[in-house]
C-alpha cells in the first residue's frame, strides 16, 4: 500500500509540484492514509534532523567560494593561462575555452557559475575569432558540465550525505572522470577544427610568456591544491576545507587581486545563502524521504523489478544509465541525485557495484543531463549569456554530447577510472 | 471581486516585500559568521592544539536560521525547483489553473507542517543544547542553550512561507479572474544553483 507514494510522487513531479513539497506531500498522504499519522510527525522530524548537519554545511562554503572566485579579474587569469598553453593549436578558444572550464572545475562546485563566468568573457572572444556564436555557446555548456565532476562538487557533496559515503573519497572518485570528460571534448573540439579549419587564437608562446602567465593564475590555482591537500592531509574536514576556500576566495579577491570590492560583498553572501537554503530544504525532504523509501520497502520491490529484467549486472548498468539519462532531460543533477540515490544505490551495491564507483556513474550521468532540452539549466544559462536560442545551442552541442555519453560507458564499464585514486588514497577499498 | 482581493493582497504585499528580504539580508551575516566560526575551529584546533567544544554546534545553529530566514524569499519569487513542462504547454488559462492548484497543495504541506513544527519547537524546552550556553552575565550562574532555539529556525522558516504561499495564491486568484496588470511585481535576485 505505502509503496504506492512513489507514483503519487512522479505525478506530483510531472504536473510541476516544487520538488521541494512533492517529496514531502506524497510521502505524508500515503502515509496518512495507511493511518500511520505518527509517522507523519516522524516525516517532520527528519526533514530538520536531515538539515541538521555538519558535513552539509561544506554546500554554502563552497557556494559562497565559488561566487567570491565567480569574478572578472580571476576568470581572467584562467582563461590567460589556458592561452599560453594551448591558444596556438588550430581551434585554439575552443580548447582554451574546455581547459578554463576544467581549472575552474577546481575553485567552484557548479555548472552554472562555470558557464556564466567563462561563457560571458569567450563566447564573445570566440565570435571575434570568426566561430559562430552557436558553436562557442555550446562548448561553454558542454564543458562546464566538467564543474561538478571535477571536485569541489555540490552534488557529490550532496550525494555523499544522502548515502553515507565519505566526501573525501567522492571528490577523489571525480578527479579522472572529470579530465577524461575535458581530453574527450578536446578530441571532438581537433576533429572538427581538422575538419572545418578552426582558427588558431594566438602564435605560440614562449616559456618565458607561459611562466608570466602562470604565476598570474598560481593564487587561484592554489586554491584546489589547499582544499584537496588539506583533506588528505588530514588537516581539516571537507566542511573546514569550504570555509578555509572561502575565506581564501575573499582575501586575494580583495587584497591581492583586487578583482572584489567590499560593496559586492553583500550580493555575493545573500545569493550564496540563499542558494543553499533552498538546497538545504530540498536535502532535508529527502532525508524525510527516503525514511519512506525504506519504511515502504521501495528499494526491495525495485530490486526485484530490475533484477527481472536481467541478473547480469553489466546490462542492468546500461539500462540503469539510460534511466538517469532520461531523468537528467527533465531534472537538474542535484533533485534527480536526491531522489534516486536512495531508491537505486542499494540495488546497485548489492550487485556488486563499488558504492562509489555508482556514485560516479550518477553523478556523472545526471550531470550531462544538465545539456540535454528541455530541461537543461546550464543550456538555459548558456543560452541567456550568448543570446543565442537553446533550440539552436542544443544542435550545435550533439557532436560533445556524444562525447560525454561516451565518456559515461567508459566510467560506468571501467571502474578503474573512478576507483583508483581513491583507493590509493587509503579512502576506499 | 478583483477589488477585493487586491485590497486584502496589498497590506500582506507590503509586510512580504520588507520581511522576506530582510530575512536575506540576516541570513547573509549568519553565512559570514558561520565561516568565522569555523576558521576559528581551525585555528584553535591545528594551530593552538586546543579544540574548541561549540563551534561545530553553534555554526550548524547559524545553518538552520539561514535556511530558514532565505528560503522563502526564493521561494515567493518562484525559485524553487519545479518541472514546469506541463505549465509550459498549456495555454494560458489552464496553466494559472495549474499554477493555483500547486499553490494549494503546497499550502496544504506547509499547514501539515506548521503543526508538527510547533509540537517539535514544544519538545525542544525540555532539552539543552551539548554545548552552547550563554556567558553568564547576570550572575544567575550559566544558562544553557534550549534546543528549542534551534528547532525554532525551521518553524519560523515555516511561518515566512506560509506567509508567501498566501501571497502568491492571492496573486493567482487575481490574475485568473484578468487583474493580473494590477499585481505589483516581485523584485528578483539571480540565484545560482548548486549543480
Amino acid at each position: 500500500m505505502l509503496i504506492w507514494f512513489l507514483p503519487v510522487f512522479l505525478v506530483f513531479l510531472m504536473i510541476g509540484l516544487p520538488v521541494f513539497f512533492a517529496l514531502l506531500a506524497a510521502p505524508g498522504i500515503l502515509l496518512w492514509m495507511n493511518g500511520q499519522e505518527r509517522d507523519v510527525a516522524l516525516l517532520y522530524r527528519n526533514v530538520y534532523n536531515g538539515m541538521d548537519s555538519f558535513p552539509l554545511m561544506a554546500i554554502p562554503f563552497f557556494m559562497l567560494a565559488g561566487e567570491l572566485m565567480n569574478r572578472g579579474g580571476i576568470t581572467e587569469r584562467l582563461v590567460e593561462f589556458s592561452q599560453a598553453l594551448m591558444g596556438h593549436l588550430r581551434g585554439g578558444l575552443a580548447h582554451v575555452n574546455i581547459l578554463s572550464s576544467m581549472l575552474f572545475a577546481g575553485l567552484s562546485g557548479s555548472a552554472v557559475a562555470d558557464t556564466s563566468a567563462l561563457g560571458s568573457m569567450l563566447i564573445p572572444a570566440m565570435e571575434k575569432q570568426g566561430y559562430t556564436r552557436r558553436f562557442s555557446a555550446a562548448i561553454t555548456a558542454a564543458s562546464s558540465v566538467i564543474g561538478p565532476i571535477i571536485p569541489p562538487s555540490g552534488i557529490m557533496i550532496i550525494y555523499a550525505y544522502v548515502m553515507g559515503e565519505s566526501v573525501a573519497a567522492l571528490f577523489l572518485a571525480g578527479i579522472v572522470p572529470g579530465i577524461l570528460v575535458g581530453l574527450s571534448l578536446m578530441l571532438m573540439v581537433k576533429i572538427m577544427a581538422d575538419r572545418y579549419d578552426f582558427p588558431v587564437a594566438s602564435r605560440k608562446t614562449t616559456w618565458r610568456e607561459k611562466g608570466q602567465a602562470s604565476l598570474k593564475a598560481f593564487l587561484p590555482l592554489m586554491t584546489p591544491v589547499i582544499i584537496m591537500g588539506g583533506i588528505l592531509g588530514g588537516i581539516f574536514t571537507p566542511t573546514e576545507a569550504a570555509a578555509v576556500a572561502a575565506a581564501y576566495g575573499l582575501l586575494i579577491g580583495l587584497f591581492v587581486m583586487r578583482t572584489l570590492r567590499i560593496s559586492d560583498l553583500g550580493g555575493i553572501f545573500q545569493r550564496s545563502a540563499a542558494t543553499s537554503a533552498v538546497v538545504l530544504l530540498l536535502v532535508g525532504a529527502a532525508m524525510a524521504f527516503k525514511t519512506v523509501v525504506s519504511l515502504s520497502h521501495a528499494p526491495e520491490i525495485l530490486a526485484n523489478i530490475i533484477l527481472g529484467l536481467s541478473d547480469n549486472p553489466l546490462i542492468l548498468l546500461f539500462l540503469i544509465n539510460i534511466l538517469l539519462f532520461i531523468v537528467g532531460m527533465f531534472l537538474d543533477a542535484g533533485p534527480a541525485i536526491i531522489i534516486l540515490g536512495p531508491v537505486l544505490g542499494p540495488v546497485f551495491t548489492d550487485l556488486g557495484v563499488d558504492p562509489i564507483h555508482f556514485a560516479m556513474i550518477m553523478s556523472v550521468n545526471l550531470t550531462v543531463g544538465l545539456i540535454t532540452p528541455p530541461m537543461g539549466l546550464v543550456l538555459f544559462v548558456a543560452s541567456s549569456v550568448s543570446g543565442e536560442r537553446i533550440s539552436t545551442i542544443s544542435r550545435a552541442i550533439l557532436p560533445f554530447l556524444a562525447m560525454e555519453i561516451i565518456v559515461i560507458f567508459l566510467i560506468t564499464y571501467i571502474p578503474a577510472l573512478s576507483m583508483t585514486i581513491p583507493r590509493l588514497t587509503g579512502f576506499a577499498d | 471581486m478583483t477589488r477585493l482581493l487586491l485590497s486584502v493582497l496589498a497590506p500582506l504585499e507590503w509586510l512580504n516585500r520588507r520581511l522576506m528580504p530582510a530575512g536575506s539580508v540576516l541570513a547573509a551575516i549568519l553565512l559570514a559568521l558561520m565561516v568565522v566560526i569555523i576558521l576559528a575551529q581551525v585555528f584553535f584546533r591545528y594551530v593552538l592544539n586546543a579544540a574548541l567544544p561549540w563551534p561545530e554546534e553553534a555554526a550548524r545553529f547559524l545553518m538552520l536560521w539561514m535556511t530558514g530566514l532565505a528560503a522563502p524569499a526564493i521561494y515567493r519569487r518562484g525559485g524553487f525547483v519545479a518541472i514546469d513542462m506541463l505549465e509550459v504547454a498549456l495555454p494560458k488559462r489552464g496553466a494559472a489553473v495549474l499554477q493555483l492548484v500547486l499553490l494549494l497543495i503546497s499550502a496544504l504541506v506547509l499547514a501539515v507542517a506548521l503543526q508538527f513544527g510547533w509540537k517539535h519547537v514544544n519538545s525542544g524546552w525540555l532539552f539543552n543544547s551539548a554545548s552552547l550556553r550563554l556567558p553568564d552575565l547576570f550572575g544567575m550562574g550559566v544558562i544553557r542553550v534550549k534546543l528549542a532555539w534551534m528547532y525554532l529556525s525551521i518553524f519560523v522558516g515555516i511561518v515566512l512561507l506560509i506567509m508567501a504561499n498566501i501571497e502568491l495564491i492571492l496573486r493567482s486568484l487575481i490574475t485568473l479572474l484578468g487583474g493580473a496588470r494590477e499585481l505589483p511585481l516581485i523584485q528578483t535576485l539571480t540565484v545560482t544553483e548548486t549543480e
